[in-house]
């Protein structure tokens, strides 16, 4: 009998409407959105995240670290208007972003070159910023409201199970707490246990490649309008993109022998070695990664012969169709993370929704990857108003449908787009080059035709 | 008869429609001129228009290294119709051999000869340093001192048979990008040495030989042409003593060798020469000189 009582007990304190997994951006901004909503905000919500995330991101805001973190992600203006419209974005260290109105685009084996040019066409901002901003908004919404948002940081969920009654989500929590909900999002990334446990399949390819990230600083030679560049090599693109007071955020995308060689190098060799595969020729650099692996003690030598040679051939007016050189790097912000094109087969089942890297993943090329999450968010957030205004059961499949068929077809479009692009620049086979260099420049000179694919990826002309 | 004559009217009324016409446009014509150029409102003073400002009709761009003679794609084109031409009715003429080289030398070419280049230790020496080499460089007058059977020494001997110098080598003028036209150059230079190294003399006969085999190690087009129409004009003799014994020997050598662009020959003077061609992986070819003269007494016995 006692035992009948404590279980009723225990199920009954932790019900919630919707738990969030993960404390990501995405689940941030889930949580941050939905309490922000009037329809939405009576909700019971559970945020539970793996590690510990409030008193870092609380720290982040105080007392800002002197450097710019190495995970940084491009805002589009859509994702930055989202923000802003619950909330969030003045919350943002603002000091810490970087927009800019200009991207450039390069061919690294026959160097045809698009521009694309448009007011705030991106916005660099660390992922530290968002999930901070974020959280000290969701602290304000907190303060102004009798049901609150409970995060519970440090805790892994250790299973998920149906409850045997009501068929709901019943999550064990490794602090020992079991937690019941009628709608369980998983906002877990790429390995998301949420969508082990729905069974909904994902699938996709490994890119065989690491994205090597770096934060450095240009060198002050000359002035320059932030700029987002990227130089397309055929072992992948290398871009650099713009954060505030000269610095610079890298991704380089590589073949995994590379990116380990690239980690293996010492800081002064990166440098060289990044500021050759803005500039260099295929031929070259290859002859350079060669000697960068057989650990050749001339490395740097031989980097800075090519490109003192490189400087000497480029006519004054050509230098600025090349980024500065970065003469800086911040130490120890190197790293990599590999690539690949995952797509779940539905984003909801009964009492379950998938959102962001959880339901999709993708290359780095474009900066989409975290912007679809955003959309995703954004359009979940309006089935579930809807669902609530309508007096729906919020983890019916009803009520989640919409969100899937809204968002499945956008997001998956933009990953086949994202992995062409990926195949037709991942060669130098002659023909293609000539052929995607001559497409390139046809497109660079047709005006409307660049203002769709810059209004595609700002996200502006969605809606 | 009518339609002559009315054409021979027409031809007298429009020509002097078109002109009146001209006439009266030209003077907005020269009005806009003016306007454009900024004259309109502020006229050149007497200073200025003493100035002779104007470009010329046609100016060359800038040259991209000492020596360098930027070329148009059709000039390159006519250099090389009248170079292949002249080099296939007179071989001798070096000027034809030297044009034809360059305005075949397409820069994929020399990108690749430039990644071999770049790939190899020497090579990327080579590249670094950009050696000429002339008799003072290689220092001609030590070279007879140095040990028998040294690089040095046959390269001096060969000079001496063959009675030509280092110095007579054209200076690169066509070729665009400066790194490429010093590869070119390099080879130009060392095409003595490969001489040197196969022993085959600078007769019609052994040039055409040496083209073959240098086409098979550098892929230079010039030197596949030469190999390609060079026998067509020569001794039947001589022909078939080329397709029998020495293009064979140039097609297996020329391609089993390591890429002779590579050799920093200046480095290696006082290397054993048979050494340095089982290095290498060439097989010294028969002595050319020693065929040509067996045969001619040959048929002085028959005759």
């Amino acid at each position: 009998m006692f035992q009948v009582i404590r279980r009723f007990a225990t199920s009954v304190s932790n019900v919630a409407d919707i738990v969030i997994i993960g404390g990501g951006p995405a689940g941030l901004t889930l949580g941050t959105a939905l309490k922000n909503s009037p329809v939405t905000k009576h909700l019971k919500i559970h945020l539970v995240e793996g590690g510990k995330i409030i008193e870092p991101l609380n720290s982040f805001l105080e007392t800002p670290p002197p450097n710019y973190l190495n995970r940084v992600v491009s805002l589009t203006p859509s994702t930055i208007g989202f923000l802003d419209s619950i909330g969030a974005w003045s919350h943002f260290n603002q000091e810490r972003t970087q927009s800019y109105d200009d991207i450039v685009t390069y061919d690294g084996v026959s160097g045809a070159r698009m521009n694309f040019e448009h007011p705030d066409i991106a916005t660099m901002v660390e992922t530290t910023n968002i999930q901070a901003g974020l959280l000290s908004r969701l602290n304000e919404l907190n303060s102004q409201q009798e049901v609150k948002l409970v995060i519970q940081e440090d805790t892994k969920v250790t299973s998920i199970a149906k409850d045997s009654i009501t068929q709901w989500p019943t999550l064990k929590l490794s602090n020992g707490d079991s937690l019941t909900c009628r709608l369980l999002v998983g906002c877990d990334g790429y390995n998301s246990p949420v969508r082990h446990f729905a069974g909904i399949e994902s699938r996709g390819w490994s890119y065989n490649r690491w994205g090597v990230v770096a934060t450095f600083k240009f060198a002050d030679t000359e002035f320059r309008f932030p700029t987002g560049w990227q130089r397309f090599l055929p072992t992948g693109p290398l871009a650099l993109l713009p954060l505030p007071n000269g610095y610079t955020s890298m991704v380089w995308s590589t073949t995994p022998e590379l990116a380990e060689m690239l980690l293996s190098l010492d800081e002064t060799e990166f440098l060289s070695m990044v500021n050759a595969g803005t500039r260099l020729s295929t031929e070259e650099l290859s002859m350079i990664y060669d000697l960068a692996k057989s650990k050749s003690p001339d490395l740097l030598e031989q980097i800075q012969w090519r490109l003192n040679l490189f400087a000497g051939k480029l006519k004054p007016a050509d230098e600025e169709n090349f980024p500065l050189q970065v003469s800086e790097i911040v130490t120890g912000s190197r790293a990599r993370f590999p690539l690949k094109l995952s797509h779940a087969d539905t984003y909801v089942e009964d009492r379950v929704a998938l959102v962001g890297d959880a339901a999709h993943t993708t290359h780095p090329l474009a900066g989409q990857g975290l912007n679809m999450g955003q959309e995703d968010v954004k359009s979940l957030v309006g089935a579930l108003e809807r669902a609530t205004s309508r007096g729906l059961d919020i983890g019916n499949s009803l009520a989640l449908e919409p969100y899937f068929s809204e968002r499945w077809p956008q997001n998956h479009v933009l990953l086949g787009v994202m992995d062409k692009i990926h195949k037709i620049y991942s060669t130098d086979f002659a023909p293609l080059v000539a052929a995607r260099s001559f497409g390139v420049d046809v497109l660079n000179s047709l005006g409307p035709i660049k203002d769709f694919m810059v209004g595609r990826i700002s996200g502006n002309s969605k809606r | 008869m009518l339609i002559v004559q009315q054409f021979q009217k027409r031809s007298f009324i429009i020509p002097s429609l078109i002109s009146s016409g001209l006439s009266y446009l030209s003077k907005d014509i020269r009005l806009a001129d003016k306007m454009e150029d900024g004259e309109l409102h502020f006229p050149k003073t007497e200073f200025e228009k003493s100035q002779n400002t104007s470009r010329p009709l046609f100016q060359r761009p800038e040259p991209n290294y000492p020596g360098h003679v930027p070329l148009y794609n059709f000039e390159k084109l006519l250099m090389f119709l009248g170079s292949s031409i002249g080099a296939f009715v007179n071989p001798t003429n070096n000027n034809f051999i030297v044009s034809l080289g360059e305005s075949t030398a397409f820069p994929w070419v020399l990108n690749r000869l430039r990644t071999q280049m770049l790939n190899d230790p020497s090579g990327r020496q080579i590249l670094k340093e950009r050696p000429h080499m002339t008799s003072k460089s290689l220092n001609l007058d030590e070279l007879k001192n140095y040990p028998d059977n040294s690089l040095g020494k046959s390269y001096f001997l060969w000079l001496e048979r063959e009675g030509v110098s280092p110095d007579t080598r054209v200076p690169v003028k066509y070729i665009t990008d400066p790194e490429l036209a010093f590869v070119f150059q390099r080879y130009r230079e060392c095409h003595d040495f490969y001489h040197t190294i196969t022993g085959l003399p600078i007769v019609r006969e052994g040039e055409i030989a040496l083209k073959l085999f240098e086409f098979m190690n550098l892929g230079i087009p010039m030197t596949g042409l030469g190999a390609l129409f060079a026998p067509i004009p020569i001794k039947s003799s001589q022909r078939r003593r080329l397709l029998s014994v020495y293009y064979p020997w140039a097609v297996k050598n020329g391609t089993i060798c390591k890429p002779l662009i590579n050799v920093y020959w200046e480095k290696i003077m006082k290397k054993d020469i048979d050494v340095l061609r089982s290095e290498l992986g060439i097989e010294k070819p028969p002595d050319m000189r020693e065929l040509r003269k067996k045969a001619r007494s040959k048929k002085k016995q028959v005759a």
